[in-house]
């Protein structure tokens, strides 16, 4: 025998007039499409952060014929090589620039990826000095001239010429990742608004008769609001949580780019999750963890407008 | 109380001819009166537009002293609206709920106590001989326990209008009988009591003042129905 007092308060029974599965299963796929876009998003920003902030600071100076002895006006030297004379060059840089030459291992994984194994090339190969400056430190306008009047041949490349074009690659991947949020966002809306209007036909009846009844515009809209939000916040869940691996995956994968190049990965798969999760940058955790709560309340104002503009059709 | 002056009603657009033309009328507060006519006059339309289902498209009308019109703000409207109790032919019952959530819904809506609700509810299902069918689903009542449930839908949450469209058409005469004696004890109790209904023998039984409606038209005023 059933209660005479039910849960069911209005004989909305909105649990069977939305297309809960279909509405859960769209938002869910949202919210991982979302997911990658927002995890893209950080990444990018990062990434421009990154190369605006530390590439600016670094030269990287070439030195063919590195180990030959420095020719000055009087003949060779029997003392200094051309390498050895460009970095008692840059020693008069300003004070905290850090500067490094590349052993032979580094520079033969830097030459890999074209050369294969260097250390059996008989490419003569330069050296590489790579130099970073303190922060709020200009490189000398006359830096490649000096360097090149004393060791001829010596190429100076400022990388902070590519890492302009590398922000504006960045930015521009910034912005086509605030497109696709606002697709997904868009298409969450229309999704809803559809789930929506079905609901309102197969309640049609008896919204009518809650209205006879005194139900108020903000009542009506507000079930049906909490069950899509309800709906949304599940899916949005689902869908970030989905995206989490593959996310994880993708930062093992792209570890290269946002960090020195030691950090090259061996394997496709990472031994430490723990320590990858770890490596998460905050603000891609913080939107990843709104983005259920952004699906909610998508569906949520969705649902309000278009059933309190249903509403108004009734006096 | 009622009062219509010059009221008209139109379905959809404005060429449209009216449902309802130029009714005038009064009825005080505590007052009963008969809806008559043939069918088509217009009886359902006059009902739904006292019970705010439409407004008024031309003339002014005043529910309960509250002056209805397009421009009314919707709240005001909700509010008017609780304070009437519609019982419709069709019953409108809601077929998800037992009698008890369908008899429950005007109170709940007004957010009260729900000890108080239960309490209202069992006494006034006893009242309407439902009381041992309290828990069974609306779809599964006869036409007669249906008609029954939504007067007690309607007069649960004491409105102060009460509108009904041929309310005793599935039930049997005796009650028939003991609902115009409802409606007669509400009606001496202050409530505005609208009823229309084509049974004569009804009519003649409770002699109170009439309307009487042809073609969306009051063709006729009149005291006690002989």
């Amino acid at each position: 025998m059933s209660r005479p007092f039910s849960g069911r308060k209005d004989g909305l029974s909105l649990s069977e007039a939305l297309p809960d599965r279909s509405l859960f299963a769209l938002v869910a796929m949202m919210g991982f499409l979302a997911a990658l876009t927002l995890a893209g998003a950080s990444g990018a920003r990062a990434l421009s952060a990154r190369w605006s902030g530390g590439a600016a600071q670094l030269l990287t100076i070439q030195v063919p014929d590195a180990d030959t002895a420095l020719t000055t006006q009087n003949g060779p030297s029997a003392t200094t090589t051309r390498v050895q004379a460009v970095l008692a060059d840059l020693a008069s840089l300003p004070e905290g620039a850090q500067i490094h030459q590349l052993t032979p291992p580094e520079l033969a994984r830097l030459l890999e990826p074209w050369l294969g194994e260097t250390d059996n090339s008989a490419l003569p190969l330069p050296a590489i000095i790579r130099v970073k400056l303190p922060p709020d430190t200009t490189v000398p306008a006359a830096l490649e001239q000096t360097l090149n009047a004393h060791v001829p041949g010596t190429i100076v490349e400022h990388n902070a010429r590519w890492g302009e074009r590398l922000r504006a690659l960045a930015n521009s991947l910034l912005a086509c990742a605030g497109l696709a949020l606002l697709s997904v966002g868009g298409i969450a809306t229309m999704i809803t608004g559809l789930a929506t209007r079905t609901g309102l036909a197969t309640r049609k009846d008896i919204i009518k008769t809650l209205h006879g009844l005194g139900a108020s515009d903000s009542y009506i809209a507000g079930r049906f609001a909490w069950r899509t939000a309800t709906l949304g916040f599940g899916g949005g869940l689902t869908g970030t949580l989905v995206a989490c691996p593959p996310l994880l995956l993708l930062l093992q994968m792209a570890a290269p780019f946002a960090s020195a190049p030691q950090a090259t990965p061996e394997r496709l798969l990472p031994t430490d999750w723990q320590a990858l999760a770890n490596t998460i940058p905050p603000d891609m955790l913080c939107a990843l963890a709104f983005l259920p709560f952004a699906a909610a309340f998508i569906c949520w104002f969705t649902t309000q407008v278009m059933v309190r503009l249903w509403l108004l059709r009734l006096p | 109380m009622i009062r219509l002056d010059n009221v008209s009603w139109r379905r959809g657009k404005k060429d449209n001819g009216p449902v309802l033309a130029n009714l005038s009328f009064a009825v005080p507060q505590g007052g009963f009166r008969w809806l008559l006519g043939p069918s088509g006059a217009g009886k359902s339309s006059l009902l739904s537009l006292l019970h705010i289902e439409n407004l008024p498209t031309d003339g002014q009308m005043s529910i309960l002293g509250k002056t209805v019109a397009q421009e009314e703000k919707r709240a005001a409207l909700v509010r008017l609206r609780q304070r009437i109790g519609m019982v419709h032919q069709d019953y409108q019952l809601m077929p998800d709920l037992s009698v008890a959530d369908n008899v429950a819904l005007p109170l709940r809506l007004q957010n009260r106590p729900e000890d108080e609700i239960q309490d209202e509810v069992h006494a006034i299902l006893k009242w309407v001989g439902l009381g041992e069918r309290v828990d069974v689903p609306a779809t599964r009542l006869s036409g007669g326990e249906q008609q029954r449930t939504a007067i007690a839908r309607a007069i649960i949450h004491r409105p102060g209008l009460i509108l009904a469209d041929e309310p005793t058409n599935a039930l049997e005469e005796s009650q028939a009988c003991r609902l115009l004696d409802m409606f007669a004890e509400l009606s001496a109790m202050g409530t505005t009591v609208v009823v229309a209904t084509h049974n004569e023998s009804l009519v003649r039984r409770l002699e109170r003042p009439f309307l009487f409606l042809e073609r969306g038209r009051l063709v006729e005023e009149g005291g006690e129905r002989a």
